[in-house]
């Protein structure tokens, strides 16, 4: 027990450990920050630079950056509408309008403390329940994860603003960009043309960086004249009552982002996603309506994003299994430092597992403190004279996307989805769903082909999987929960009970 | 002032003369290594793994930069395009040699110069702990009586497991239900799941899981036991046949551009061999389930071409792959 607390405590009393964990969570937040520099590239390049270092040194500073960089990718989706990373691509749909209504201060001061509150329940999930968790996300069947990725696409119900047709053709785009590449099973080329460079596929960063980024730089270029909106600074700290109101939302969707986290090859992205639908969902009064600055539709996306980085360790501890793309990597660190990750890591060095979760803690408090600070300067961002801000988000968007594979074809797509953006933009399309797309569509593609290889392509014998199994059982009613609420059926008896309640 | 300037200009130029037998110097600068693999995965532990060693015998920098996609097309393409100067190394798997056969691509390992074979690992026939299975033999057995129930996880056309399938195919009969996933990692969580039967995976990939007793190993894809798995029976006591095939595993090497200059070349072999029998690299591949090799010229030509023709032909017997091993210029076993 004394053992256990030591490692636990290791990070908070070491101060080079301390130093690292600080250090870890500053960039990470302005790596975050960055479109296109993601967590797992710095990660990744991490573990070569502490190859010779001791290896809780190298895991206080990762831990650092995953959890810095996950928050910092709220900060560009709520200043300038390019969301920082996957997983904020849901904080930015409200995140932005709270910034062009002036209150780009309070956003990012209310998106830090409920990162920090959805961060910090991931990590004590992490310290209470991780063998639990680890057997959970065993019982996930193939057919399984594409129901999850099928509840995921009704999100264009809620994310289509005005016409659901438009938002149904955007989602099928997403989902034929995130085809294209070589299939996986028959390793034949999808939509290539031949074309070798298009083997890999189009990376889902560089679309997001072009659709949302330059098209928006783009887009800005219509209203050059207009004054920007001058940012309220002076309440940044949300107060001890916003931060209680919020609080029950904050709880359910973080449940959402353990859950999510803790599934192999699903991460933060869809957690966040799937929290925002949840807000959406059941908040019935928001401060504003959703898609126009609501923060509860800030507050859902941030928890659950940061809840899941905690559960994405329980793979990787409890199994030795990757929980995300950032996991695997770290997995690969613990490998190259000699360690086996696997079951018998918490037998065999229980102190990784308690590091970590103190460690977890920790940079959860350093995030607090570094993401309040400096918030009044970045508010102003949003102030600046178009002349200055429109290149700067360019030049932002070309350094993410070269970065990404350190070739200059991803800057060349980044250009052609940021004009395929523009235009589609202008006529009244929206951005969300063909995220939407690119990110769920490979999983419900692979998901269903393996569901349905696993059944020996006999749809009636899934059919009767998705109902037998108990757990599949309560992802179908879901899904036919969601689907219903989506039709003018739904809407319609809705009207009939409240009528028939309001009459005696 | 006027004097720095000079004494500059002046070393400048003298640098310019010693430049001038170009590569006498080499490497002057870092070079630049691409793992056509994902951050994390095996041949990136490696890679990363063998790299300081390498960088202390060169007296350089490895930039190791990571450019997955395509089971490798992508990276391993762009090393070839690369100007053959042996500043643009080529740190990868054995996928290349199949890529004719596939028509994933028009050109394999030797479009490259081999510096290093690094090292390969053995492949086991896992299932869950808790499976009926106990032997290769009973899961034939199984296969048999019942066709195409057995779900086996796979990587996708060109996978180790599928062209394990292959292999077995070739001398016996397993017709399995094959479910392809992103890579080992969920392939795994699926078996340790019971979501399918058994898989065929790289033992690095494996070994942990094998000794906490999660997964069951039935065999191991060798002629006779492996000291890295006592105890587990090699597969030829269940298929006998299969063992004009082995020894079998997947490999990791490091490759240059095939015009790179001899002298280059010559640097860079001696530099990996030293670093390759660097013992505490070869602590590290011990303790992560491979063999070293550390083959290269033309021992590792020899490896390659063998290897290549044991598994296309093998594939095409099966009928796994459609194309020829003839028509794509790879000889008979």
């Amino acid at each position: 027990m004394s053992d256990t607390f030591s490692y636990l405590l290791m990070a908070w009393m070491d101060p080079n450990l301390l130093m690292l964990t600080a250090l870890g969570t500053f960039a990470g937040i302005y790596i975050g920050a960055i479109p296109g520099l993601s967590v797992t590239m710095a990660v990744s390049i991490l573990v070569s630079f502490t190859f010779s270092w001791d290896v809780n040194d190298a895991l206080a500073l990762i831990v650092g950056i995953f959890i810095g960089g996950v928050y910092g990718g709220a900060r560009s989706a709520i200043l300038l509408n390019i969301p920082g990373g996957p997983s904020s691509v849901a904080t930015s749909f409200d995140g932005y309008p709270l910034a062009k209504r002036g209150e780009a201060g309070q956003a990012i001061g209310l998106s830090t403390v409920m990162s920090v509150i959805g961060g910090l329940i991931g990590t004590v999930v992490l310290a209470l329940a991780a063998p639990l968790l680890g057997d959970l996300a065993l019982k996930f069947a193939p057919r399984d994860y594409f129901l999850i990725a099928a509840i995921g696409l009704m999100l264009v119900g809620s994310l289509a603003e005005g016409s659901l047709a438009k938002g149904i053709f955007a989602v099928a785009l997403g989902a034929i960009i995130g085809m294209v590449g070589m299939d996986p099973v028959t390793a034949e080329g999808r939509f290539t043309m031949g074309q070798m460079e298009l083997m890999g596929g189009i990376h889902y960063v560089v679309v997001m960086i072009g659709l949302f980024g330059v098209a928006e730089a783009l887009f800005q270029l219509h209203n050059l004249s207009t004054q920007a909106v001058k940012q309220k600074v002076d309440k940044i700290i949300p107060s001890v009552a916003m931060v209680l109101k919020f609080l029950p939302l904050s709880l359910r969707t973080s449940i959402i982002g353990v859950l999510v986290g803790v599934l192999p090859g699903v991460g933060g992205e869809i957690a966040a996603l799937l929290a925002y639908d949840h807000a959406k969902r059941t908040v019935k009064n928001p401060t504003s309506p959703f898609g126009e600055g609501a923060y509860e539709g800030l507050v859902a996306p941030e928890t659950a994003n940061s809840a899941a980085v905690g559960s994405a360790y329980v793979p990787m501890l409890t199994l030795g299994m990757p929980g995300d793309a950032v996991t695997a990597v770290i997995i690969g660190a613990l490998v190259i430092h000699g360690l086996n990750p696997g079951p018998m890591l918490m037998v065999e060095n229980p102190h990784i597992f308690w590091f970590t979760v103190g460690n977890l803690a920790l940079a959860n408090i350093f995030l607090l403190i570094f993401g309040l600070m400096g918030i009044k300067l970045f508010a102003k961002v949003v102030e600046l004279p178009k002349a200055v801000l429109i290149p700067l988000i360019l030049v932002l968007c070309t350094v993410g996307s070269y970065s990404l594979n350190s070739s200059m074809t991803e800057v060349y797509w980044m250009l052609g989805f940021g004009l395929l953006g523009y235009f589609l933009k202008a006529f009244g399309f929206q951005m969300g769903p063909i995220i939407l797309g690119v990110i769920l569509g490979p999983l419900m593609d692979s998901s269903y082909r393996q569901a349905m290889a696993s059944v020996g392509d006999n749809p009636v014998e899934l059919l009767g999987e998705m109902v037998s199994s108990p757990l599949s059982l309560i992802l179908t009613s879901a899904l036919v929960l969601v689907l219903l609420s989506n039709t003018p059926l739904f809407g319609w008896l809705k009207r009939k009970r409240k009528a028939a309640s309001v009459q005696p | 002032m006027l004097k720095q300037l000079l004494t500059g200009v002046a070393f400048s130029l003298s640098a310019l003369t010693l430049a001038l037998p170009a590569h006498a110097e080499y490497p002057e600068r870092s070079i630049q290594a691409v793992i056509p693999w994902g951050a994390g995965g095996a041949t990136d532990n490696v890679m990363r793994s063998l790299a300081p060693y390498v960088e202390k015998e060169l007296g350089t920098k490895l930039i190791l930069n990571n450019r997955p996609g395509g089971t490798a097309v992508i990276g391993s393409s762009y090393v070839m395009q690369q100007r053959a100067n042996g500043y643009t190394l080529l740190l990868g798997a054995e996928n290349p040699q199949l890529y004719p056969v596939l028509g994933l691509a028009k050109f394999d390992y030797s479009d490259f110069y081999p510096v290093n074979i690094i090292g390969q690992n053995v492949v086991v026939i896992a299932t869950n702990a808790d499976s009926p299975f106990n032997s290769m033999a009973e899961l034939l057995a199984a296969a048999k009586e019942k066709p195409n129930t057995l779900r086996m996880g796979s990587t996708g056309a060109g996978g180790l497991p599928s062209t394990v399938h292959a292999m077995v195919n070739a001398v016996g009969e397993l017709k399995v239900r094959e479910v392809t996933f992103g890579g080992d990692g969920p392939g795994i969580t699926a078996l340790m799941g019971k979501h399918i039967d058994f898989m065929p995976l790289s033992l690095a990939a494996a070994q942990e899981l094998v000794r906490s007793g999660k997964l069951k190993a039935l065999a191991v894809l060798a002629a006779e036991e492996v000291p890295e798995l006592p105890g587990v029976e090699p597969i030829t006591k269940a298929l006998p046949d299969i063992g004009e095939y082995l020894p079998w595993g997947p490999f990791w090497g490091a490759f240059v551009h095939k015009d790179t200059p001899d002298d280059i070349k010559q640097k860079l072999v001696e530099a990996y061999a030293k670093a390759v029998a660097n013992e505490e690299f070869q602590g590290f591949l011990k303790n992560y389930g491979a063999q070293s090799l550390n083959l290269n010229g033309a021992e590792a030509e020899q490896f390659l071409k063998r290897w290549q023709s044991v598994t296309a032909w093998s594939m095409y017997k099966a009928k796994a792959i459609e194309i020829s091993p003839d028509s794509v210029g790879i000889e008979q076993p």
